[in-house]
């Protein structure tokens, strides 16, 4: 009886090297029964003890989503607290590169309050001058390219004067000063493209 | 000879010429706890286990995967239980098939399903149920084949030797040493998936035969299933003695008496369940189990399960885990079990 079993077993493993029996691929059907008994315990799968522990600790981590994210900083968390109004966002990129990282050297003597680079998007806080604390202005960066390209960024700035207290938009439009600041964006996003051309 | 000279020959073409792509790998985790036992008066303890796992394995030009492995472990259910294990197996797989071949686990209760929680609350509850479940031993020497049949799965275990794990005679005669055979098949069938099973020890009485449904259910999944399993009370009396004997570190757990296990009589024992588990969100997972089952002492239990999950990113998580057991038992009631697991 067991020559029997060996041989049929033998025989069906040679004829299953590719795929399974009518086409059957084994490893998709065991992530099928991984839904129902759960990837560790899953009987139709072989595993020591010691991995059935090392499989749950992942399984846990990786949660019902199955990816296991990065992990909770705590600086990010005591961030949000003394800052609830900052929203950075920190993702893969999916704008230029260049124009990014030029946008992000024009604005590197402000401080930013959304940085997303999935969306490319940069705002910097209120920007007030210490010789006329009555006005405040943002600037925003929008990456819209991925490629480096003149239309590939635009910039907008918004200002706000303050009225017994509260805070208005006045309206200006500050289409040069706008300008100058794509320009230079662009400069810089060129500049960093001809370095890595050369490298 | 023949038939082996042929085999040999099929087998050597599966393999190939050559190795394509060998690999060493390490994967570790760690767990730290504290569980409230069940029992009257019982220690609330904290536990703290690490595994390392080392993952060998390599790719023949015909696209064959070997693999095998050792681990380290110091299980957070023993004091001071630092241990070596693996070694024991090999496996070779294809994109239709796998086999491994040494110490292999039969699958000795199929449909019985209810059971969630880990180790902490699994080994270290407290519980002590007198209501006698599975095969006296169902692990050894032999071969693990599973492949796809179309959509369906197909698994057959043989172990042909319950008393060696690597080296060993296959169907010995010496006293004790008994072969198990297990089968099991998973078959989809619309909005079902349905696995039956069945097993048998040559040399004693011992078998058992189940089933399970699952069905996708409000977000979760939700499996049934029903197993009976014909026991033999003298198996069971040795694996009570034995485990006695082996202790070699201090064991948290009560023990039954020495010498009679959970079963004084020859007879069926079966076991109903069901669990349904469901996503709270990406990160979040939760389970609920229940189960009830009867011996052949007529001694009957339930017992009902509770896990959530949270995955914190970075490779950690933490747990928080309940039991509940009533009905005949040496010890019964609730024991809660929480803390933190990390994949490394």
């Amino acid at each position: 009886m067991l020559k029997s079993l060996i041989s049929l077993v033998l025989v069906l493993f040679v004829t299953s090297c590719s795929q399974g029996i009518m086409g059957g691929n084994i490893e998709k059907n065991l992530e099928a029964t991984d839904k129902i008994y759960g990837r560790c315990d899953n009987p139709y799968r072989s595993m020591t003890n010691v991995e059935k522990e090392i499989c749950r600790g992942k399984v846990a981590a990786a949660g019902p989503d199955g990816k296991i994210d990065d992990p909770i900083s705590l600086n990010d968390i005591f961030d949000r607290f003394n800052n609830p109004n900052k929203n950075i966002v920190y993702g893969g990129l999916s704008v230029n590169q260049y124009l990014w990282q030029g946008s992000l050297f024009v604005l590197e003597n402000y401080p930013l309050q959304t940085v997303d680079s999935q969306g490319g998007f940069i705002s910097t806080d209120w920007i007030i001058s210490k010789d006329d604390p009555s006005r405040r202005c943002q600037i925003k960066i929008n990456v819209i390219s991925q490629d480096l390209i003149s239309t590939g960024v635009k910039t907008k700035l918004i200002c706000q004067e303050k009225d017994n207290d509260q805070w208005y938009p006045d309206n200006t439009i500050l289409v040069e000063e706008e300008k100058k600041i794509t320009l230079t964006i662009l400069e810089k996003a060129q500049e960093l493209s001809n370095l890595a051309d050369l490298s | 000879m023949k038939k082996l000279t042929l085999a040999l020959s099929a087998l050597a073409a599966v393999f190939g010429a050559a190795s394509a792509k060998a690999e060493v790998s390490v994967s570790g985790s760690g767990s730290v706890g504290y569980t409230a036992p069940a029992g009257t008066d019982a220690d609330g303890f904290v536990t703290v286990g690490q595994f390392v796992s080392f993952g060998l394995s390599t790719t023949t030009a015909s696209g064959m995967t070997i693999s095998g492995g050792m681990g380290l472990s110091n299980t957070p259910t023993v004091n001071n239980g630092q241990a070596v294990s693996g070694g024991k197996t090999l496996t070779f797989a294809s994109g239709g098939a796998s086999l491994t071949i040494g110490d292999v686990e039969a699958a000795d209760t199929p449909g019985s399903v209810g059971g969630l929680v880990g180790d902490e609350i699994d080994d270290e509850g407290g519980f002590d149920s007198d209501v006698a479940t599975g095969f006296a031993d169902d692990d050894g020497l032999g071969f693990k084949f599973s492949t796809a049949v179309g959509a369906s799965s197909l698994t057959l275990t043989y172990v042909g030797n319950d008393d060696f794990d690597n080296s060993g005679a296959l169907q010995s005669d010496a006293a004790g040493d008994n072969s198990v055979v297990s089968v099991g098949v998973s078959v989809p069938m619309g909005a079902y998936t349905v696995n039956v099973g069945m097993a048998s020890v040559d040399g004693t009485t011992e078998s058992s035969a189940g089933a399970s449904v699952s069905a996708a259910l409000g977000g979760g999944t939700l499996t049934v299933g029903y197993s009976q399993q014909t026991l033999d009370e003298s198996e069971k009396d040795t694996a009570a003695v034995y485990s006695f004997a082996s202790a070699t570190a201090t064991v948290r757990s009560q023990e039954t008496a020495a010498g009679e296990g959970d079963l004084s009589a020859d007879g069926d024992t079966t076991v109903y369940g069901a669990t349904y588990s469901m996503a709270l969100d990406a990160d979040t997972a939760f389970a609920v189990g229940y189960q009830s089952a009867k011996d052949a002492d007529n001694d009957s239990t339930t017992q009902f399960d509770a896990t959530l999950s949270r995955a914190l990113g970075g490779g950690a998580s933490v747990f928080l885990e309940m039991r509940s057991l009533s009905g005949d038992a040496a010890t019964d009631g609730t024991a809660v079990a929480l803390g933190s697991r990390v994949s490394f």
